[in-house]
C-alpha cells in the first residue's frame, strides 16, 4: 500500500492544474470585447481608489499624532499636519522600554505559532473534510462548539492548569495549543478541502495511495492559498495577542511587543504620540509580510476544474 | 471481497481518527478540562478564590428571573450581531471581488484594504472615538459636505450600536483576505463558457463567483456570528470606565459577564451567562448546518 | 517538495536553538516564579528572600521613581530583596486573581482602594490584622482612607496614595470677563453666575465655555457635594431617592440644555479621548479635576494662567464636600513571603518613601506627614505648590466611596437610568426611584 508505482501521474495532474491556475488573474474581464473591459477596469480602480482613500485617512491620524509633541497632541482643536515633524519620537518610544528584546520575543512566539498552526490544521481539517468515519459529525460539532464558549470563564481555569504543568513563565502556554489545532482554521481549511473533487482522492487511493501520500500530494498543494490565509491570521493573532503574553509570562525579559506598548498608556493621561509612533513600528512587519506573502493567493490553483 | 470491504472501511475509519488525533489530545489536554469545570462551577457559587458551594440551578434561576441587565445585554448582542454579521458579509464579498483583479497596483490596494484588519489595541478604538466626535469629528465633517447633520454617534444610545458596526465595516479587510483565497480557486472555463453564452459581468458574479464561493461565505457567516456574539473589547474600551454606557446602549452580553466575573467576583454567575450563550449560538450554527446544503455548494461533493 | 523538506529542517533547528532560551525553561521549584538568570528558587544568591512586587507604574516618569524607592529599601536591610514587575493598568488584577486561584501569587500588589473591603471579604486580599497588632501603623493616613480599606474591622490593603476633586479655573479668562481672578466661585449659584459671564459666543459658536458641571467628574460627585455623605450609610441603607438628589440633577441638567446636545457631546469627546484638552486652549475657563491635572497643564500648556480652588458648596454653609480614591499596597492570599511583604509595605508607606514618591511625582499620598512635609517642597513651582497645598488642604473635606460588598454593582444600575434622564427619556424622580428601587432589590438578593 506504500507503494505508489504511480505517483508521476498525480504529480502531472497538479501541475496541469497550477498552469491552469497561473493564468487565472483576470477571470471576469477577458480579452475580447477590449472596450469594455477597459471602461470596467477604470471603474474599478476608481472605486478602489476612492474607497481606499476612507479606509487609509482614519490612520493619518495615527501617523500626524506619532510625529507631534505631546503639547501639539493636547491642543484645542487637534491639528490636521504636525507643526514640526518628530520622527526623532520613533527613536525614543523605540528607547523606552527594550523594545528590540520584545522583538526577538514576539517573534520567537510568532513563529513557532504559525508552524503549529499551518502543519496541525491541515491536517485535522483534511480528516474532517475527506475521510468517512463514525462520529464524524459529533466530532465537528465539538470542533465547533469550543468556539462558543467566551474565553473569560476559561480564562482562571486554564491558567490554573498550565500552572499545574509548570508552564508559567515560559512561551509554552502561548505556542503549544496552536500545534493542536484550533477550532477557527480547521473549519476554514475543512471548507477548502471539501471543494477538492472525490473523484481526485478516489482515483489516487485506486492507484494505491494512502491518505498521508493523499493529504501531502494533493491535499496540502490545492489548498496553498487557504494555508496561506491561515498562516496570516495565525501570524497577526499571536504578533497582536495581548492578554495570553501578559498572563503567562511574569519575567519583563520575556515580555512582548503588546506589552511593551503599555507603558505610554498611563493611568491618568497617555503619550499618544509615542504610542502610535509604537503601534504603527509594530504594524509594519505584518503589513510587509502580507504583501510579499499575496502571490500565494494569486497562484492559488483551481480546483474546481480538476475533476472536469 | 465483502470481507476485504469492509476492512477497507475499517482502513478508513483508522486513517480518519489519525488525522483527527491532534486535535483530539489538544482539546483533551488543554479544552476540556476548563469547559468541564466552568460548566460544573455554573451551579455553583464559585467566586474564584474563597467558595465554591453547590447551589443547583440559581444561577440560571436568576439570570432569568431577576437579572434584567441580562436581558439587556442579550438583546444589545442580538441587535449588533443581527446587522453586523450581513453587512460585514455582504462588505467583504463585494470588497474582494473589486480586489480579485489583474490590473496595475492591485497589491498595494489589497494591502490598503488588509491595514485595519491588521491594526488592533487600545489605539484603533481611541481612533474611532476621535472620528466620530459629533463636533470635530471626521465622520461628521465629511457628512455635513453634503447636507447631512451627523448624528451624536457614541454619545447618543441609539447610535452607539451603529457606530461599533461602522467599525467593523472598516476592518472587513481580514473576511476579504477569505473570499479572495477562495475566488482564486474558481474555474477560468466557467467564466469562458458563460462569455460565449453572452453573460454580463453582474450575470457571471451571481451565477458563477458567488455559488463558487459558498463554502467559504458559509465559513465566514458561522464563524462571525458565533465572533458577533462575542463582542466585548470595543464597547469596553468605548463607553466611559468600560461601563457600557450611555444607558446601557453598549452592555454587551460579554461585558456583562466580564463584570461579573472579575468585577464582582460572581464567577459561577458569569459562567452560568457564558453557558447560555453556547446554547444560543450552538442552536443558530446547528440551524446553519442544517440549512447549508440547501444553498452551500461543494463542487468536491457526491452528488 | 526539496525545498519543503530544508525548510522544516530549518524550522527543526530553530525551535531546538531556541528551547535553550529563557522562555523554554521551566522553574525547577514549582513554588517560584522567578525565573530570573540568577534566582531560581526564593532566595538569590546572597540569600536573601526574594518578593514580587506588581505594579502598573512603567511609564518613563513613574517607573524610576518606584525603583528608587525599592533600591533604597533593597541597601537598607540584608534580609528581603524586593524585585518590581510591571503590569498594565486593570489587566494587572486579572492577572492577580489568576495566581490567586493557582495558589501562586506575587507577594505586594498595589490595587484599588474602593474595592479593598470586598478583596477582603472574597480572600483575594490577606487580612493584615496580624501585623497591625505588632506595629499599628493605621494612623499615619487620613482617616477616610485607613476607613475604606477595612472589613468586618480589619485592613486588608494599606493606604497608598489617593486623590481629591477641586475648580482649576483661567485667571485670563476671569479677568478678561470682568470677573476677579482671586475670587473664585464658591456656591453652585456663584458658579452659574460667573460661568454665564465667562461664556464667549460668536454667532451660534462658543468661543469659550464658562463651565459645565459634567467634564471631568461624575453626576455622582456632585451628589455627595450637595449631600456631604455617600448614597450608602454604614447601615446598608440606600439613600439616591430624595428631594435633594432629585434637585442636584435637575439643576445638572439646566447646564445641559443651556449649552445644548452638540455642543456639551463634542467637548466631552475631547476630554474623553485624553487628547486636545480645551481648558489648555483657553475654550473651558473652569473645568473640576483630581489635582495631578495640574502636571497635564505644566507639560501642555505652561503659558496658562490658573488658579485653583475647592469645589463650590450646594449653598453657603453646606459644605465643599468632594471625591477622591486612591490605591493600596495589599498582600494577595496564598503569598508566601507574608511576613517579608508586610516589611516592605511599611517601608512603602512611611513618610520617607511617601514624600519622595509624592515630590517626584506630584502625586497626593496616603501618609498624612508625608503630605504635609510634600506641601512644603521647594521642589515644586509656584504654582505646583499653590496646586499641591490646596490638595492636602482638601482633603480634609474629602470622601471616598467604598465599594459596598452587599452591592458591589450598584453603580451599573443607578448610572444607565441618570444616562436617561440626562437623554431626557426619564425624569429625575422616575429615574431615582427606579435607582433606589434596584439597588435595594440587588442589597436584598446579596445579603
Amino acid at each position: 500500500m506504500d507503494k505508489t508505482p504511480e505517483d508521476n501521474d498525480y504529480l502531472d495532474r497538479t501541475s496541469d492544474l497550477k498552469s491552469i491556475g497561473k493564468t487565472n488573474e483576470n477571470p471576469s474581464f477577458l480579452e475580447h470585447r477590449g472596450n469594455r473591459k477597459n471602461f470596467l477596469t477604470i471603474l474599478n480602480f476608481f472605486l478602489l481608489a476612492i474607497g481606499g482613500l476612507l479606509i487609509i485617512s482614519p490612520l493619518w491620524w495615527m501617523v500626524s499624532t506619532s510625529l507631534k509633541t505631546m503639547a501639539e497632541v493636547m491642543s484645542f482643536p487637534p491639528s490636521f499636519w504636525p507643526e514640526n515633524w518628530l520622527f526623532s519620537n520613533y527613536i525614543r518610544t523605540w528607547e523606552a522600554a527594550p523594545f528590540t528584546r520584545y522583538t526577538i520575543n514576539t517573534l520567537t512566539i510568532t513563529t513557532l505559532v504559525v508552524i503549529g498552526n499551518v502543519l496541525s490544521n491541515s491536517f485535522i481539517a483534511y480528516g474532517f473534510a475527506k475521510i468517512p468515519f463514525k462520529g464524524k459529525n459529533i466530532l465537528f460539532a465539538i470542533v465547533l462548539a469550543t468556539m462558543m464558549i467566551p474565553g473569560f470563564v476559561t480564562l482562571i481555569p486554564q491558567y490554573v492548569l498550565f500552572a499545574k504543568l509548570n508552564w508559567i513563565n515560559t512561551y509554552y502556554p502561548l505556542f503549544v495549543p496552536a500545534f493542536f489545532g484550533s477550532a477557527f482554521n480547521i473549519f476554514l481549511l475543512r471548507q477548502f478541502y471539501m471543494t477538492i473533487p472525490t473523484e481526485l482522492i478516489e482515483a489516487a487511493k485506486i492507484e494505491g495511495a494512502n491518505h498521508f501520500y493523499i493529504w501531502w500530494k494533493i491535499g496540502l498543494p490545492l489548498t496553498k492559498p487557504a494555508i496561506a490565509t491561515v498562516a496570516i491570521f495565525s501570524f497577526n493573532g499571536a504578533w497582536n495577542d495581548f492578554l495570553g503574553p501578559l498572563l503567562y509570562l511574569n519575567d519583563e525579559n520575556l515580555y512582548t511587543l503588546q506589552i511593551g506598548l503599555q507603558v505610554f498608556k498611563g493611568q491618568l493621561s497617555t503619550q499618544w504620540n509615542y504610542l502610535m509612533a509604537g503601534s504603527l513600528i509594530v504594524l509594519l512587519p505584518v503589513i510587509l509580510l502580507f504583501f510579499f506573502f499575496q502571490k500565494y493567493f494569486i497562484q492559488g490553483i483551481n480546483l474546481q476544474s480538476g475533476g472536469k | 471481497m465483502g470481507k476485504k470491504r469492509l476492512t477497507m472501511r475499517r482502513k478508513e475509519s483508522i486513517y480518519g481518527y489519525i488525522f483527527v488525533l491532534p486535535w483530539i489530545i489538544g482539546f483533551l489536554a488543554f479544552t476540556a478540562g476548563p469547559l468541564v469545570f466552568s460548566f460544573a462551577a455554573s451551579f455553583t457559587n464559585y467566586n474564584i478564590t474563597s467558595q465554591m458551594d453547590f447551589i443547583g440551578g440559581e444561577n440560571y434561576k436568576g439570570l432569568f428571573t431577576e437579572d434584567s441587565l441580562f436581558w439587556t445585554s442579550l438583546w444589545n448582542t442580538l441587535y449588533f450581531v443581527l446587522f453586523s454579521v450581513p453587512l460585514t458579509t455582504i462588505g467583504a464579498i463585494f470588497l474582494s471581488a473589486l480586489l480579485n483583479q489583474d490590473m496595475p497596483g492591485i497589491r498595494f490596494f489589497r494591502t490598503l484594504y488588509y491595514l485595519p484588519a491588521v491594526l488592533s489595541g487600545v489605539g484603533v478604538y481611541m481612533l474611532w472615538m476621535q472620528l466620530l466626535d459629533p463636533g470635530t469629528g471626521m465622520v461628521n465633517l465629511v457628512l455635513s459636505w453634503f447636507g447631512i447633520d451627523g448624528p451624536n454617534w457614541l454619545f447618543d444610545p441609539n447610535w452607539t450600536k451603529p457606530s461599533l458596526i461602522f467599525m467593523k465595516l472598516w476592518s472587513v479587510g481580514g473576511a476579504m483576505l477569505l473570499y479572495l483565497a477562495s475566488m482564486q480557486g474558481v474555474s477560468k472555463n466557467l467564466y469562458e463558457a458563460a462569455e460565449i453564452d453572452g453573460a454580463n459581468t453582474w450575470r457571471k458574479f451571481f451565477h458563477i463567483t458567488i455559488p463558487m464561493i459558498t463554502p467559504v461565505i458559509f465559513f465566514d457567516v458561522v464563524t462571525s456570528l458565533i465572533g458577533g456574539f462575542q463582542i466585548f473589547q470595543e464597547a469596553y474600551v468605548m463607553s466611559n470606565n468600560g461601563e457600557g454606557g450611555p444607558a446601557n446602549s453598549l452592555l454587551f452580553y460579554n461585558l456583562y459577564m466580564w463584570k461579573q466575573a472579575f468585577t464582582n467576583f460572581n464567577m459561577g454567575y458569569a459562567m452560568a451567562m457564558s453557558w447560555i450563550l453556547f446554547v444560543i449560538v450552538f442552536i443558530l450554527t446547528i440551524f446553519n448546518l442544517k440549512l447549508a446544503p440547501r444553498w452551500v455548494h461543494y463542487e468536491g461533493e457526491e452528488k | 517538495m526539496k525545498k519543503t523538506h530544508s525548510f522544516i529542517l530549518v524550522l527543526t533547528a530553530l525551535v531546538l536553538f531556541l528551547s535553550g532560551c529563557a522562555g523554554f525553561q521551566t522553574s525547577n521549584n514549582s513554588n517560584s516564579t522567578n525565573n530570573n538568570e540568577n534566582n531560581n528558587t526564593e532566595e538569590n544568591s546572597e540569600g536573601k528572600t526574594v518578593i514580587d512586587f506588581w505594579t502598573f507604574w512603567g511609564s518613563e516618569i513613574r517607573r524610576p521613581i518606584i525603583e528608587k524607592i525599592i533600591a533604597d529599601f533593597n541597601e537598607s536591610q540584608d534580609e528581603i530583596e524586593v524585585k518590581h514587575t510591571f503590569l498594565p493598568f486593570g489587566d494587572i488584577w486579572t492577572k492577580e486573581l489568576a495566581s490567586i486561584a493557582a495558589g501562586d501569587p506575587p507577594d505586594v500588589v498595589i490595587n484599588d482602594i474602593n474595592a479593598t473591603a470586598l478583596r477582603g471579604q472574597k480572600k483575594q486580599a490577606m487580612n493584615l490584622s496580624q501585623f497591625l497588632e505588632q506595629d499599628d501603623i493605621s494612623n499615619r493616613f487620613y482617616p477616610e482612607l485607613w476607613d475604606a480599606t477595612l472589613y468586618e474591622g480589619d485592613s486588608y490593603g494599606i493606604p497608598f496614595n489617593t486623590d481629591t476633586r477641586v475648580l482649576f479655573y483661567n485667571k485670563d479668562a476671569f479677568e478678561e470677563a470682568g470677573l476677579d481672578p482671586e475670587q473664585p466661585p464658591t456656591t453652585w449659584a456663584e458658579l452659574e453666575e460667573y460661568a454665564a459671564k465667562l461664556d464667549k459666543k460668536s454667532g451660534n459658536d462658543y468661543e469659550r465655555i464658562g463651565f459645565y458641571p459634567l467634564w471631568g467628574i461624575g453626576y455622582d460627585v456632585w451628589l455627595l457635594n450637595a449631600n456631604g455623605q455617600n448614597y450608602f450609610d454604614k447601615e446598608n441603607n440606600v439613600q439616591i431617592d430624595t428631594a435633594k438628589n432629585e434637585e442636584v440633577l435637575n439643576w445638572l441638567k439646566t447646564w445641559k440644555d443651556r449649552y445644548g446636545d452638540k455642543v456639551v457631546n463634542s467637548y466631552q469627546a475631547q476630554i474623553d479621548s485624553q487628547q486636545g484638552h480645551p481648558f489648555f486652549s483657553g475654550d473651558l475657563a473652569m473645568i473640576a479635576q483630581a489635582p495631578t491635572f495640574y502636571t497635564q497643564i505644566r507639560d501642555y500648556a505652561e503659558d496658562l494662567n490658573f488658579g485653583v480652588v475647592e469645589l463650590p458648596e450646594y449653598e453657603e454653609g453646606n459644605g465643599h464636600t468632594s471625591w477622591g480614591g486612591g490605591f493600596v499596597a495589599e498582600i494577595p492570599e496564598g503569598s508566601k513571603n507574608a511576613e517579608e511583604a508586610w516589611e516592605f509595605i511599611k517601608y512603602l508607606t512611611d513618610v520617607e518613601a511617601q514624600t519622595y514618591w509624592a515630590v517626584q511625582n506630584f502625586d497626593n499620598v496616603a501618609n498624612v506627614e508625608a503630605a504635609e512635609a510634600a506641601s512644603q517642597s521647594s521642589e515644586f513651582t509656584e504654582d505646583g505648590s499653590m496646586v499641591y497645598q490646596k490638595a492636602v488642604e482638601n482633603m480634609e473635606q474629602t470622601l471616598l466611596t467604598p465599594i459596598p460588598v452587599v452591592a458591589p454593582d450598584f453603580s451599573s444600575l443607578i448610572n444607565p437610568n441618570v444616562d436617561q434622564f440626562f437623554l431626557g427619556s426619564m425624569t429625575a424622580k422616575e429615574a431615582l426611584e427606579k435607582s433606589q428601587k434596584d439597588v435595594e432589590n440587588l442589597i436584598k438578593k446579596n445579603q
